[in-house]
C-alpha cells in the first residue's frame, strides 16, 4: 500500500521546526508503524539523507519509548496501544498521516520527533521509591497483601513512562503520570511510611518543571497505553488531601 | 512540609480551591433556583419568601462568603488558565479528540470561556436584581422584586441575553459538577457512572429551569 | 593466560559465606572516595548501580534510552525464579541450583550457579520491600508458576510484566540514590570505549547522543550491564537497540569473551510475518503452563486448526517427554518444534510454526481466568497478528531470543582486565549452555543487589589505585580512537542502507549459526562474514553529522561491532564440536535427535583473546569440575 506522510521535521532544540511531506510506497498492512518509518529512513539513509529521528526500542508496548502524535492523536487511534504496536492494517490506501512529537514545555523537542524526557525522571527521583536499603527486607510473606490490592497497586504501576498522558493533555499535566506512582506505592502496605512525603515532594516537582494542571477531561486516560484511569488522579487528591492535614498536626 | 499557602498553589491545591468553589456555587445555584421557582406561586408569595430571605441578618454575611468564593473560583482558574498555556508553548498542527473514555466536550474545552462571560454575567445580574430599583409591594412594605422581575424580562433583548446565557452556565456545569468531584478526590467504581450522568442533568435541569423564569416573566408580563 | 576463576574452596552450600567473610571491605567512610562507573540500568545495571549508592560509592551510572527506566530488562514477561519452597512442593535452594546445572547442560560454573540459588531467595524479600506487585492468592501470599525445566512451582510473577515490574522497582531504588546525590544519571550516552590505564580498568569514553560529544569518564573500576547481543540475528527478540558494542570494545581492550555461540533460541514467539519485520515478539513461556504445542499428525495439512479432530492432532512435545511434556526447556521445545516443521508439519502460511492451543485451558478455568493471568500477552498477539487466541490457537515458532554468552568473569564477577566487573546476561557466568525460563531477571538481580557490592569492595580494598584524570594519554588515546571511527563511518557515503546489511548478517546467523550448526554452515558463516563486513566499510550509507542526535551513525557502529563479533560467534560455534544446550550441532545428536555433549573433550568455558580484527583470536579454556551435579545425558521424558 501507500501513504502520504507529514513528519515533523526539527534539526534541533532551538531550531524552527515544520512538517514535510514523504510518501512510503509500497508498504505492507502487516507492518507495524514504525516498521513503515524505517523503510522510509532506509531510503533516506540510501540517498545520503538525514533520517527522521524518532525514538523506540522494544517495539512491543513495554519500555515507553516510542512516542509518535498521530493525526492529532498520541500513539495514534488505537486504544491501549503504543504507536510501536500500531499496524498499517489500521490505515487505508493513499491516506494522509500527519506525524508530530510531543509537545510540551517540559518535553522539549531534541530532534524531530524525539523529545526529552527526563522530566520524568525528575518527578520519580522526587519521592517515587520505597525508602528500602538492600539487604535489611524481611521475608517476602511477611504481610499478607489481599488479592484486590496487589491488583489495584498493578494496575497503577503498568505504567510505561511513556509520556502520552502529557502530550494528549491540553494543558500538558503529568497528573495521571505521577498519580499512577502515587497510587501503586500508596495502596501496598510497603508505601504506607513515605506516603506523605512522597505526594507532596512528587506534585512539587512537577508543578516546578512547567506541566500543567488538570482540568478532568480525561484525554490522558483515553489516549493511556496502558488504560491508566484516572480514578489514579482522584486517589492522588485524597492523598494530597490526608497529607496536608497530617502536615497541620 | 510544605505550608498551606504554598499547598493550595500547587497544581492540585489549585484543583482542590477550584473543585471546592464550584461545587459551593453550584449548591449556590441550587437554592437559587428552588427560590426563583416562588415566582410561578403568584407575587405575593415570591415577594414574602424573598422577604424572609433578605431580612434575614445572616444574609449579608453569607453575601460576603459567597463573593469570596466566587472570586477565589474566578482567580483560581484564570490562573490556572494562564498557567496551562504556558505547559504548551508550542501547540501541535494537529490536534484530535482522543475518543472514549475521555470526557472531553465543547462544553469541557470552552470551561474559561463560559466563566468568563457568566463572570459578565454576574455583574450585570446582580447589579440589575439586586440593586434594581427599589419598588415596594403595594400594602405590604416588603421590597416588589416581583415586579421587578417581570419589568426586567418585558425586554425580549434581555430575555434572549438570560436565556444565552442560561446556556453558557449549563455547558459550565456540564463539565463542572462531575468534574469537581473528580477534584476533590471523590471518585468510585460504581458511583462515578452516575455521578457523571447526574451532573449533565443537573446541568440541564438548572439551566432549563432559569430559561423557563426568564420567558414565563416575559410572557406574563406581555399579558399583563 | 591462565583463568582463574577464584572460586571460593569448601563445601558448594558455604563457599560464598566463607567467600563473604574472607573478603577485604572497604571503611564506610572511604566509600564516597571511590568512583564506580556503571555502564547500563537494566536489571544487573540498575540494581548495581542503587545498591553501591546506598553503600555510600561514588556512582556514575550510563545508559543509551533517554531513561534508565527503559532498558531492554523491561521486557521481560514471564517472571523470575527463587528457591523459596512456598509452594511446599518439594523445592529448595539445592534444587534450583540443581535444576539450573542440568538445565544448562553442564557447561556452567557450579559455585556461581549455587550462589544464584541461594540469592535468590533475598531478592524477592528486596523486591517485595520496594513494593514490586507481584501477584498473589487470595490469603494474600506470594503466588507462583512453573516455568520450564522444573518439576516445582517457583516462578514469581507480575502478570505478564514481571521485568518492567522489577526493573521499576531497581529504577526507582537508583533514583531514590540520585536523589541522595550518590548516583549520577548519564542517559543517552553510548559507552564507545573502555580506558585501561596500567592493566585496570579506569574509565570509559562515551558519545553524547544528543550532542554528538565524546566524553571521558574517569573512575576506579568500571561494571557493565550492557546485556545481551541477541540482535547479532537482526531479528529476535531483544529491543532494536540492544547491541554488543560495550562488550565488544571492552573485549577489543582485552577482555575475553567466553562461549559466544552459546545462544539461546526461545519456543514461543510470534512467527515471522514478512521481510519488513524490526523485531520479533516473544509470547511468554509461561503460556506453556496452560496452552498445548501441536502439529497436525499428517503433513501439509491445510485444514483450519478447529478442523482438525482430537486423533489427527500431535501434540509432540506431551508425547515425547511425559513428565515435562509443554514444559520442557527451551532448547528442547524449540528444537522440537523446528523438527515438526522440518518434517512439513507446520502450519500457518509459510508452514513455519506450530500451534500453541489454549482450548482446554479456557474450558476448564473460563476466559476470565486466562484472561487474568495473559491478558496483556494474548492483547499483543492479537495487534501483531490479527487473530484472537481465545477463539483460535496461538501460532509461534521459534526466535532469537537470549546470550548464555558473554565477557568471561571469575567468581566475582570481574573479568579480565583488573577493575572490570560484567553484571547481567552481558557477563558468560551462570547459564551454561541453556538458559532456564525465569532465570535471567533472577541472575541479574542477584549480580546487581548482592554479589557486586561486596566483590567491588573486595577489589578496591585490594588494589592501589593511584589517582588519574581524563587528561591521562590513555583516554585521549581512546578518545582519538572513537572519534576516529565515527568520522570513517561518515566518510564513507557509500549506497547501502545499514539495515540492509543488518539484516544480511541476521540472514547469515539465523540460517547458518542458528537452531541447528553444522561444520559445513558455519564454515559458510565464517565465509561470509568478512566478506559482508568489507562490503560495509565500503558501500554503507551513514548520512547526517557527528554533533547531534544522530540515530544512524549509532546504529552503524552498532553494526559494526556485529560484523566482528558474528564472526567470533561462529568460530565458536565451529570449535565446539560438540551438541549441548542451545548450541546444536547435527552431527553430535542421539539416536532420537536430542543434543549430544561430549563431556571427555569440551567440559570447559572457552574463552577468547582479541588479536586484531580478522585475526584468528586465542582460545583460552577453563576447565569445569562437577563436584555436585554430575553430568549424565540431559532427560526430561
Ligand atoms: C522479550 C523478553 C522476555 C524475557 N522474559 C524473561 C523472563 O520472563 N524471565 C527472565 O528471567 N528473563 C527474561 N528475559 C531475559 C531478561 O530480560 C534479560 O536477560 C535481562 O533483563 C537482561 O538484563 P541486563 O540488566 O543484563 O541488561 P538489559 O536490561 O538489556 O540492560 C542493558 C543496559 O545497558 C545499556 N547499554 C547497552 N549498551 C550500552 C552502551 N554501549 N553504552 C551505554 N549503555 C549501554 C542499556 O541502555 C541498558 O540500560 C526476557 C528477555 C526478553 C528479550
Ligand atoms: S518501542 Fe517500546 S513501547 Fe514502543
Amino acid at each position: 500500500m501507500r501513504l502520504n506522510l507529514k513528519i515533523w521535521r526539527q534539526a534541533g532544540p532551538g531550531a524552527a521546526g515544520r512538517l514535510e511531506d514523504y510518501t512510503a510506497s509500497d508498504v505492507s498492512s502487516d507492518m507495524s508503524f514504525l516498521e513503515m518509518l524505517d523503510v522510509v529512513n532506509d531510503s533516506l539513509v540510501r540517498q545520503g539523507k538525514d533520517a527522521i529521528a524518532f525514538d523506540s526500542d522494544c517495539r512491543e508496548g513495554i519500555c515507553g519509548m516510542c512516542s509518535l502524535v498521530i493525526n492529532g492523536v498520541p500513539h495514534g487511534p488505537d486504544r491501549g496501544t503504543t504507536v510501536c504496536q500500531l499496524h498499517l492494517r489500521r490505515f487505508k490506501e493513499g491516506d494522509t498521516i500527519t506525524v508530530e512529537p510531543w509537545r510540551a514545555r517540559a518535553f522539549p523537542v531534541i530532534k524531530d520527533l524525539v523529545v526529552d524526557r527526563s522530566a520524568f525522571d525528575r518527578i520519580i527521583i522526587a519521592g517515587g521509591y520505597v525508602s528500602v536499603n538492600c539487604g535489611g527486607a524481611p521475608d517476602g510473606n511477611a504481610i499478607l497483601i489481599p488479592k484486590e490490592i496487589s491488583e489495584t497497586a498493578m494496575d497503577s504501576a503498568a505504567c510505561i513512562g511513556c509520556g502520552a498522558c502529557v502530550a494528549a493533555c491540553k494543558n500538558a499535566s503529568a497528573h495521571l503520570f505521577m498519580s499512577a506512582k502515587i497510587s501503586h506505592l500508596s495502596l501496598l502496605p510497603q508505601g504506607q511510611v513515605e506516603r506523605y512525603r512522597r505526594v507532596v515532594a512528587m506534585i512539587e516537582q512537577a508543578d516546578a518543571d512547567g506541566f500543567g494542571s488538570c482540568s478532568n477531561e480525561g484525554e490522558c486516560e483515553a489516549v493511556c497505553p496502558k488504560e491508566i484511569s484516572i480514578s489514579n488522579i482522584a486517589r492522588m487528591t485524597r492523598e494530597y488531601v490526608r497529607a496536608m492535614l497530617v502536615a497541620g498536626k | 512540609m510544605t505550608t498551606r499557602v504554598r499547598v493550595f498553589s500547587s497544581s492540585v491545591g489549585t484543583k482542590l480551591l477550584i473543585g471546592i468553589t464550584g461545587l459551593a456555587l453550584f449548591l449556590y445555584l441550587v437554592l437559587h433556583i428552588g427560590g426563583n421557582l416562588m415566582v410561578f406561586l403568584g407575587r405575593d408569595v415570591f415577594n414574602q419568601y424573598s422577604h424572609m430571605l433578605l431580612s434575614n441578618p445572616l444574609i449579608p454575611v453569607i453575601e460576603i462568603g459567597l463573593v469570596l468564593i466566587f472570586l477565589l473560583h474566578v482567580y483560581k482558574t484564570i490562573t490556572m488558565f494562564l498557567g496551562n498555556r504556558k505547559a504548551r508553548p508550542i501547540p501541535y498542527e494537529q490536534k484530535k479528540y482522543a475518543g472514549a473514555p475521555s470526557r472531553k466536550t465543547l462544553a469541557s474545552s470552552t470551561m474559561i470561556l463560559s466563566g468568563l462571560w457568566l463572570l459578565v454575567f454576574v455583574i450585570i445580574h446582580v447589579s440589575t436584581f439586586k440593586y434594581g430599583t427599589e419598588y415596594e409591594a403595594p400594602g405590604t412594605g416588603i421590597r416588589d422584586l416581583y415586579r421587578l422581575e417581570l419589568e426586567n424580562f418585558s425586554n425580549p433583548l434581555t430575555v434572549g441575553f438570560y436565556v444565552l446565557s442560561m446556556l453558557v452556565v449549563g455547558s459550565h456545569l456540564r463539565h463542572g459538577v462531575a468534574s469537581a468531584f473528580q477534584s476533590l478526590g471523590a471518585t468510585h467504581p460504581r458511583w462515578t457512572p452516575r455521578l457523571l450522568v447526574a451532573g449533565k442533568v443537573a446541568a440541564a435541569v438548572i439551566a432549563g429551569l432559569f430559561m423557563a423564569i426568564a420567558v414565563w416573566a416575559y410572557a406574563t408580563g406581555a399579558r399583563s | 593466560m591462565r583463568l582463574d576463576a577464584k572460586e571460593p574452596s569448601g563445601p558448594i552450600a558455604s563457599k560464598w559465606d566463607r567467600h563473604q567473610f574472607e573478603m577485604k571491605l572497604v571503611n564506610p567512610a572511604n566509600k564516597r572516595k571511590y568512583t564506580i562507573i556503571v555502564v547500563g540500568t537494566g536489571l544487573a545495571g540498575a540494581s548495581a548501580a542503587a545498591s553501591l549508592g546506598e553503600l555510600g560509592y561514588n556512582v556514575l551510572n550510563f545508559c543509551i534510552q533517554d531513561s534508565p527506566r527503559r532498558a531492554h530488562s523491561i521486557a521481560a514477561q514471564g517472571g523470575i525464579n527463587a528457591a523459596k519452597n512456598y509452594q511446599n512442593d518439594g523445592d529448595s535452594v539445592y534444587r534450583l541450583f540443581y535444576d539450573t546445572v542440568k538445565g544448562g547442560d553442564y557447561r556452567s560454573r557450579e559455585s556461581n550457579v549455587h550462589r544464584l540459588a541461594q540469592l535468590s531467595v533475598n531478592i524477592i524479600d528486596q523486591c517485595v520491600a520496594q513494593g514490586v506487585p507481584f501477584a498473589r492468592e487470595y490469603g494474600g501470599l506470594l503466588d507462583n508458576r512453573s516455568f520450564g525445566g522444573a518439576q516445582v512451582s517457583r516462578t514469581f510473577y507480575a502478570r505478564g510484566q514481571t521485568g518492567q515490574q522489577l526493573l521499576l522497582g531497581a529504577y526507582q531504588s537508583l533514583m531514590r540514590q540520585v536523589h541522595a546525590r550518590t548516583v549520577r544519571l548519564f542517559a543517552r550516552r553510548e559507552m564507545l570505549d573502555l580506558v585501561v590505564i596500567n592493566g585496570k580498568a579506569r574509565g570509559i569514553t562515551t558519545r553524547n547522543l544528543v550532542t554528538g560529544e565524546i566524553e571521558r569518564h574517569v573512575g576506579d573500576a568500571v561494571i557493565l550491564a550492557t546485556g545481551g547481543y541477541g540482535t547479532a540475528y537482526y531479528l529476535s527478540t531483544n529491543a532494536v537497540n540492544s547491541n554488543v558494542t560495550a562488550s565488544w570494545r571492552a573485549h577489543k581492550r582485552g577482555a575475553l569473551f567466553a562461549n559466544p555461540c552459546f545462544t539461546q533460541i526461545h519456543p514461543t514467539c510470534i512467527p515471522v510475518s514478512g521481510d519488513h519485520q524490526s523485531k520479533l515478539t516473544l509470547m511468554s513461556e509461561s503460556l506453556r503452563n496452560d496452552g498445548r504445542v501441536w502439529v497436525p499428525k499428517k503433513q501439509r495439512d491445510t485444514r483450519p486448526p478447529e478442523q482438525i479432530p482430537e486423533a489427527e492432532r500431535d501434540y509432540y512435545l506431551e508425547r515425547k517427554y511425559p513428565s515435562f511434556g509443554n514444559l520442557v526447556p527451551r532448547d528442547v521445545a524449540s528444537r522440537n518444534a523446528k523438527q515438526a516443521c522440518d518434517d512439513g508439519r507446520g502450519v500457518g502460511d509459510s508452514g513455519l510454526s506450530v500451534y500453541l492451543d489454549f482450548k482446554d485451558a479456557i474450558e476448564r478455568l473460563g476466559p476470565d481466568a486466562i484472561k487474568e493471568k495473559y491478558g496483556n500477552l494474548f492483547h499483543m498477539y492479537q495487534k501483531i497478528t490479527d487473530e484472537n487466541p481465545y477463539k483460535v490457537p496461538m501460532r509461534i515458532y521459534p526466535a532469537m531470543h537470549y546470550t548464555m554468552g558473554g565477557l568471561w568473569v571469575d567468581y566475582n564477577l570481574m573479568s579480565t582486565i583488573a577493575g572490570l566487573h560484567v553484571l547481567g546476561e552481558a557477563n558468560f557466568s551462570d547459564h551454561g549452555a541453556n538458559r532456564l525460563g525465569a532465570s535471567a531477571l533472577m541472575q541479574g538481580l542477584a549480580d546487581g543487589y548482592f554479589v557486586i557490592p561486596y566483590t567491588i569492595g573486595h577489589y578496591l580494598a585490594g588494589e592501589s589505585l593511584p589517582k588519574v584524570t581524563t587528561d591521562h594519554d590513555a583516554f585521549k588515546e581512546s578518545a582519538d580512537r572513537v572519534q576516529k571511527q565515527v568520522n570513517q563511518l561518515l566518510s564513507i557515503k557509500g549506497s547501502r542502507g545499514i539495515r540492509e546489511i543488518h539484516r544480511a548478517l541476521g540472514r547469515i546467523m539465523w540460517d547458518d549459526v542458528g537452531m541447528a550448526r553444522t561444520e559445513e554452515s558455519l564454515k559458510r558463516a565464517l565465509a561470509a562474514i568478512p566478506k559482508l563486513r568489507e562490503d560495509f566499510w565500503h558501500n554503507v550509507s551513514v548520512p547526517g553529522t557527528p554533533d547531534n542526535l544522530n540515530q544512524s551513525l549509532e546504529y552503524a557502529g552498532r553494526v559494526a561491532d556485529y560484523l566482528e563479533f558474528a564472526e567470533l560467534l561462529a568460530l565458536d560455534a565451529l570449535d565446539r564440536s560438540e551438541s549441548c544446550g542451545g548450541h546444536f550441532r547435527e552431527e553430535s545428536q542421539t539416536p532420537d535427535g536430542e543434543a549430544l555433549r561430549d563431556d571427555a573433550n569440551y567440559s570447559y568455558v572457552a574463552a577468547w583473546e582479541f588479536k586484531g580484527v580478522g585475526k584468528e583470536p586465542e582460545l583460552h579454556k577453563e576447565p569445569l569440575n562437577f563436584e555436585e551435579v554430575h553430568p549424565t545425558q540431559r532427560s526430561y521424558k
